[in-house]
């Protein structure tokens, strides 16, 4: 029995790591920040391992469909501060160790 | 081009004027820069050539300069060209000399429109010439001297070509002459040359359109600004957190939505809305054991005696006991209501319910109230809800302790749930068509449905008994039973058109085993048992009571006896089927509340308006009861509820004042049975029935006897 409750407190405090995209910051309309959760998930699912790849996806992805001048950056750990048109940006957390930052600025 | 041996005369500043009648054909060379027979014209040409100066060169050093003449030869023939090339040749076995062809290029051939004089063709073109000015002569007479000048002219010019000394301009002027009179006297005859050099230019300017500078600037995007810093353990967090939120939020959807299935039952665990609440909950967990705390010193002595103290005079009285006053329950802010029910919390000992409403019709107050009051704080309520009606009853659910339904006085049930919000009801009935239309005198948690919901039963003064299904989002009404005044037993109670007077429900009982069986004790003082498999018809009806029933309840282990109070004074104790009370026990007051102990079968104890609480133990004293204490002031304050704690030997006793009392029962009110020789190892459960049997067996021979002389009777009476 107290094996049992044991295990069971065992699980109860395992820690659940969660992989869904969590959108932290973002000034995007609704329809466009959907899109462009989109566009990160597809790529950093696509380029798990590469966030290079990744965040160069991205940029071209959202480039082509709202046009030019977007920056991304895609990693684990980093510091930013960036200037960027106001109702273009998105930051989030993704795959439960990855933030991606996208704006856009001309 | 057949490139001329220019000769240059380098001379001083005013150099003289070249001027040759050459004909290029005379300058041509053979490719192999050999001279053709021509050039011994040239040399001619170069000997005659003499240089004119002007006379008015006043300079003196002129002539001297001028006598210095330096030529320079351009040659077409390559003098780096080696001449003397030779190659063997196997032919003739002796050395060839090479011969280079090829030694010139033409670049330009340009046939030259000029004419040497004493070429043929020139004398031809003069002839031609002479003999037209010659018929012009013979035609115009006036033009005669003038052609006979330019005769002249132009004889002279041939003398002099020889010399070639005649001025260019002199020629292109009698050239000129000579033309114009050509075309004064031979108009259309000849054909005339264009002067291809004659022309004249013509252009026009349109009108120019004023060129205009217009410029707008647009304001350019806003810019902002935003950093930010993602780390491993800021992400896990926010996931956290997150996670957290959608968590809670479930858990609110689930009770906006009334989902009951949660099996928690915590029932002190407090909904969490976020971090602040977190603190707030923490906090006011410390306060309230804190408050605890303070109160534990404060009611110190009363503890002591609610633990330890047992009246003494118990052992010398015969078998009579008192009740021993300890803490007094009264909320502030209710001081004018009456205490209208009391239950115990079937999970937590200490922790009782009491509702807050009033009795008296005429002085109705907006608002009513219930409180949970737990003994370890007498000071303040542990949960106070607010209604907006009197609350007439209340009830706890005994598998989901957290889980009160209450009566209101205006018709209408709610049900709360204490585990996210005691403010506000989870289910609450409609006010308009799904309510009672009178007060609600009692609501009692039935047994679960099968398939999981929960339900319950009011009854009210309306004369309807419904009972309540916890849907998912609502409450769901049935009617079971409509309560017609039928004072004979087993006519039907519908399709009797010349009565539909309905009695007025003041109480419910639900049997304690057979969950289709209640008992409904009514105003006209009428006892119903009903089946809620049979809407039509009372099973049995008792005419117990001359004035208004206030209490049902069946004993602890029998279920076949239940005990009822009225306000005719009098507490009678039934048993199913039998028309005749086994006891009857007068008060000297309207009885409010009557409840059978949890620990004994045969004690019951009863609360009357006259502020006597009465215990009786029916296996001591079968007549009277073997307490009657006054609990409070009779001039101001009436008993109105009572309760039994399940566990402790305490009873609360409510006045229409709003103060709850608790009483703790001396050690003669809670006797247990004295186990025999023989009856050792019987449950003390079996002990109690037992007990109660024996003592039934005595009180029901009188009855059956008396009875059958009944019977005996109404047969003779027949006969």
């Amino acid at each position: 029995m107290t094996e049992f409750l044991e295990s069971k407190k065992d699980e109860e405090n395992r820690k659940i790591i969660h992989t869904y995209a969590l959108v932290k910051a973002s000034d995007m309309n609704d329809e466009m920040k959907a899109e462009t959760i989109e566009t990160c998930v597809t790529a950093c699912e696509k380029y798990s391992s590469n966030n290079e790849a990744a965040a160069r996806m991205i940029k071209e992805t959202m480039d082509k469909k709202f046009g030019t001048a977007w920056h991304t950056v895609v990693g684990e750990s980093y510091g930013f501060e960036i200037s960027y048109d106001s109702r273009s940006l998105l930051y989030m957390f993704f795959g439960g160790n990855t933030a991606v930052c996208t704006w856009k600025c001309s | 081009m057949p490139s001329p041996n220019i000769i240059k005369k380098v001379s001083g500043k005013t150099a003289p004027v070249l001027r040759s009648r050459i004909s290029t054909r005379q300058f041509r060379f053979s490719k192999d820069g050999t001279e053709d027979g021509s050039s011994h014209d040239l040399q001619q040409w170069l000997k005659r050539k003499q240089s004119v100066w002007p006379t008015d060169n006043l300079n003196p050093f002129v002539d001297k300069e001028q006598v210095e003449e330096i030529s320079l030869n351009l040659f077409v023939g390559d003098p780096q060209l080696p001449d003397n090339l030779v190659e063997f040749s196997f032919k003739e076995r002796a050395f060839v000399p090479v011969i280079f062809h090829d030694q010139s290029l033409i670049l330009l051939e340009n046939e030259g429109t000029c004419l040497h004089i004493e070429s043929q063709e020139a004398k031809e073109l003069t002839a031609a010439v002479s003999s037209i000015s010659t018929e012009v002569i013979e035609e115009k007479e006036p033009s005669d001297e003038i052609v006979e000048t330019i005769n002249e002219s132009l004889k002279n010019c041939e003398e002099e070509e020889s010399a070639d000394e005649i001025d260019d301009d002199e020629i292109k002027d009698i050239k000129d002459e000579k033309d114009a009179i050509a075309k004064q006297s031979t108009l259309g005859k000849t054909k005339k040359l264009m002067n291809q050099f004659n022309f004249c230019e013509r252009a026009t300017i349109t009108y120019s359109n004023f060129l205009k500078n217009t410029g707008t600037q647009t304001k350019p995007p806003i810019r902002m600004t935003f950093s930010n810093y993602a780390t491993q353990w800021i992400i896990y967090d926010s996931y956290q957190e997150n996670y957290e939120m959608q968590e809670r939020e479930k858990e609110k959807g689930k009770r906006e939505k009334s989902t009951v299935l949660i099996k928690k039952e915590d029932f002190q665990k407090k909904f969490v809305t976020d971090r602040n609440d977190v603190m707030n909950t923490n906090m006011i967990k410390k306060l309230l054991i804190l408050e605890r705390m303070i109160n534990q010193n404060i009611f110190d002595d009363i503890l002591q005696d609610f633990r330890y103290y047992e009246d003494p005079s118990d052992e010398f009285q015969n078998s009579t006991g008192t009740l021993l006053p300890l803490w007094k329950f009264q909320f502030q802010e209710i001081k004018k209501l009456s205490v209208t029910d009391i239950k115990w919390n079937p999970r937590y000992f200490d922790l009782f319910g009491v509702s807050f409403g009033t009795f008296d019709f005429q002085k109705q107050s907006s608002n009513g109230c219930f409180c949970l009051w737990s003994l370890k704080n007498p000071s303040y309520p542990d949960f106070v809800t607010y209604t907006q009606s009197g609350v007439m009853s209340l009830d706890f659910h005994i598998s989901r302790p957290y889980l009160v339904v209450v009566g209101l006085h205006n018709g209408t049930v709610a049900v709360y749930d204490f585990r996210f919000n005691s403010k506000s009801p989870i289910y609450q009935s409609n006010h308009v068509d799904n309510k009672h239309c009178g007060i609600v005198w009692q609501v009692q948690w039935g047994e679960d449905l099968t398939d999981g919901e929960m339900i319950f039963y009011s009854v009210s003064s309306d004369g309807s008994v419904f009972n309540w299904i916890l849907m998912q989002n609502y409450l769901s009404l049935t009617s079971i039973i409509t309560l017609y005044n039928k004072p004979e037993p087993n006519s039907l109670l519908i399709n009797e058109e010349n009565n539909q007077l309905k009695d007025c429900g003041m109480c419910i009982a639900l049997h304690p085993t057979d969950h289709l069986l209640f008992l409904i004790g009514t105003e006209e003082g009428y006892i119903y048992k009903c089946s809620t498999a049979y809407l039509a018809t009372y099973l049995f009806t008792y005419e117990a009571h001359h004035m208004p029933v206030h209490r049902l309840d069946y004993n602890k282990y029998s279920p076949n006896i239940f005990a009822s109070c009225s306000a005719d004074w009098s507490i009678k104790i039934w048993e199913d089927n039998r028309k005749e009370p086994l006891f009857v026990f007068d008060t000297a007051s309207s009885v409010a509340d009557v409840k059978w102990a949890p620990y004994s079968s045969t004690v019951l104890a009863a609360v009357c308006f006259d502020c006597k609480t009465y215990v009786f133990d029916l296996n001591v004293d079968k007549y009277k009861a073997i307490c009657v204490q006054t609990i409070c002031s009779k001039k101001f304050n009436k008993l109105t509820k009572l309760a039994f704690n399940w566990k402790l030997p305490v009873i609360v006793v409510g006045d229409d004042k709003g103060i709850s009392s608790v009483l703790k029962l001396s050690p003669n009110l809670r006797i247990k049975p004295r186990v025999t020789k023989k009856q050792q190892g019987v449950d003390l459960n079996e002990l109690e029935i037992i007990k109660l049997e024996k003592l039934l067996s005595l009180i029901r021979e009188p009855t059956e006897k008396s009875k059958s002389i009944i019977i005996q009777s109404s047969d003779s009476t027949s006969i």
